[in-house]
């Protein structure tokens, strides 16, 4: 089952907020998150394709099929919420089993089914017992299952991961993640964690302030965004205002860089992007595009540093990380600075 | 910096009075329950601290008086059906005030929140009485109307009870994930509103029944003499011996007790 979105916008009344001409189309099996920081529409996204909020403009299709005349319980979607949503009358395998039982399946068969769905997320032997008394990554877990359960024809995850603690975070992604591709559920994952988006999804898309930035894979996301606001967004990153002021030669304002400029006019304003991994350290004095300065700010992150390298005359420090630190320059070779018209 | 025992003669002075004015605010409450009781127990009471005997007649009287055995069955009945009725109504009530909240619903949950201290009884009841006084509406003294003006007058106490739980279950998320499973409304409201709510609901039936019981200044403005609650045909015993009407007052007393420690047994629990 593929999902699309097609130019889909919403306004939430008496506001100027919501999301504006959405386009997003997810594959059969394929799990695609929607990133973006608070206040950017994500979330409504995903209230507009559960059909937990209607009034959008735009449609959405599910395998072909027109979602907007149905409500959200007509829907056979699995939605996965931050806060679990388990029901706290029920027993661990009862809200395992609550969507089947909705589906008159018998209750040996529903049971059976709960079960086999709990050994599957690693809760086997947790069907009595009381949710309550789960902890957060178990319960999230019960979620997932109950989700699953009802065999969804897309699988909806609202920040699934934001409300546990960092140490299972990673292990349940890749649970997640696995079961995703095993059950080959068509998913739409909503998260302002881009660690999580990056290393879960097979495609993202970046939104701001209720519109989409950028559509891609997570490596085109992160080697190519298209925009500052993606790229502030998508890893870290040091970036300065510029001129072109030559062939292949830009002006960041405290030293001139050799990077290629497409064809951009002279006096073309942009802004380079320099990912910190691509940085050299103590290069040759005689290279291009060396910058002296000095270590301010060092932070030891086990297999490499990450510091900041402060420069005579720039605003701001860049960052770089490398195994050892840079003694007195840095580089950045051409080829890996990146311009952004905007 | 000041030497430490300062501050721990000061917290001690300071437990002292509050100690004291726990007390003292224990013995202004307790002791005319106290004297209701040794006055139930006691032979004669007149012009004197304490009473004079002791018997356990005014009890044994109190079972074999017709007009308090129907008075208590009155106000047992008035109370069940109270009871009833605001279980039919308040959940539904409260669901729509909470869902409504945003919606002009919080004006109307807050009118709801403020009727029982912002409507005496005594101003409910000469509403009934003009109302229900007519030859339209001929039924001031019936029990329906007795117990009708009982369940208005309770429903306020019990729907913010749920109202309460209500906000701090925040059921709409767990309305939102059955939504997404497939549960319609009715599905919703009756498999996970109902059942969530059912330990403030009870709870909330316990402090209807032990308000409509204790119930005096409606009751005595609507109630004929066929359907006289308790309370009202308490205060004709004030009129006789003292000791009977201590015994009466002890027995509503009780009732009293015991709703108030199930309810906040209900409430523990939950």
């Amino acid at each position: 089952m593929s999902l699309a979105l097609h130019e889909v916008s919403y306004t939430y009344p008496g506001t100027a907020h919501g999301v504006k001409a959405i386009t997003i189309a997810v594959e059969v099996g394929e799990l695609v998150a929607v990133i973006g920081p608070s206040g950017s529409g994500k979330s409504t996204l995903l209230k507009l394709v559960s059909g937990l909020t209607t009034g959008h403009s735009g449609s959405i299709t599910l395998n072909g099929h027109d979602l907007s005349g149905l409500q959200v319980h007509q829907r056979n979607m699995g939605m996965v919420f931050q806060s679990y949503a388990l029901f706290p009358h029920l027993t661990v395998a009862e809200n395992v089993a609550y969507g089947l039982r909705l589906r008159k399946v018998g209750k040996s068969a529903r049971l059976a089914r709960a079960q086999e769905l709990l050994t599957l997320v690693g809760l086997d032997g947790y069907g009595a017992s009381n949710v309550a008394k789960l902890s957060g990554g178990q319960q999230q877990r019960v979620a997932l299952a109950r989700a699953l359960a009802i065999d969804p024809q897309a699988l909806l995850l609202d920040e699934p991961l934001s409300a546990l603690d960092a140490s299972i975070r990673g292990q349940l992604r890749d649970q997640i993640k696995l079961i995703q591709r095993r059950f080959g559920a068509t998913t739409l994952l909503v998260t302002h964690d881009q660690e999580e988006a990056l290393t879960m999804a097979d495609r993202v898309a970046v939104m701001k302030d209720g519109a989409l930035l950028q559509f891609d894979t997570p490596e085109g996301i992160y080697a190519a965004p298209n925009s500052v606001a993606v790229a502030e967004f998508v890893g870290l990153s040091s970036i300065f205002p510029a001129t072109v002021c030559g062939d292949d030669m830009i002006d960041i304002g405290f030293c001139r860089l050799h990077t290629p400029t497409h064809g951009r006019s002279h006096g073309a304003q942009v802004s380079a992007l320099m990912r910190p991994e691509h940085f050299e350290i103590d290069p040759d004095p005689a290279c291009t595009n060396r910058l002296a300065g000095a270590v301010t700010l060092t932070r030891y992150l086990g297999s490499m540093f990450r510091y900041d390298f402060e420069l005579p005359g720039a605003p701001r420090a860049l960052l770089v990380e490398s195994r050892q630190m840079a003694r007195e320059a840095v580089r950045i070779p051409p080829e890996h600075i990146r311009l952004l018209d905007h | 910096m000041p030497p430490l025992w300062g501050d721990v003669q000061t917290d001690k002075h300071g437990d002292r009075m509050l100690r004291s004015i726990s007390v003292a605010y224990g013995i202004y409450l307790l002791l005319p329950i106290a004297l209701l009781f040794v006055g139930s127990l006691g032979n004669t009471w007149t012009n004197s601290l304490l009473p004079d005997g002791f018997t356990a007649r005014w009890y044994a009287e109190l079972l074999q008086d017709t007009s308090f055995r129907k008075a208590f069955t009155t106000s047992l009945v008035v109370a069940g059906a109270a009871c009833f009725i605001n279980a039919l109504l308040a959940v539904p009530l409260a669901y729509t005030l909470y869902h409504a909240a945003g919606r002009g619903g919080s004006l109307a949950a807050k009118v709801v929140s403020a009727m029982p201290i912002a409507v005496p009884t005594i101003t409910l009841g000469f509403g009934y009485i003009i109302v229900f006084n007519t030859d339209t509406a001929p039924w001031l003294g019936t029990l329906p109307l007795l117990i009708a003006a009982h369940a208005v007058h309770t429903l306020p106490y019990l729907t913010n009870t749920l109202l309460t739980d209500l906000r701090h279950l925040r059921l709409e998320r767990l309305e939102d994930a059955a939504a997404t499973l497939g549960a319609s409304a009715s599905q919703r409201f009756l498999g996970i509103v109902v059942p969530n709510l059912r330990q403030s609901l009870l709870s909330g039936l316990v402090m209807v029944a032990a308000i409509s019981i204790g119930e005096f200044g409606l009751s005595n403005l609507l109630t004929g003499f066929q359907n006289r609650t308790y309370p009202v045909v308490l205060l004709q015993a004030f009129y006789g011996a003292t000791g009977f009407a201590c015994a009466a007052t002890v027995i509503l007393l009780l009732l009293a007790c015991a709703s108030a420690f199930t309810a906040s047994t209900i409430v523990k629990k939950s």
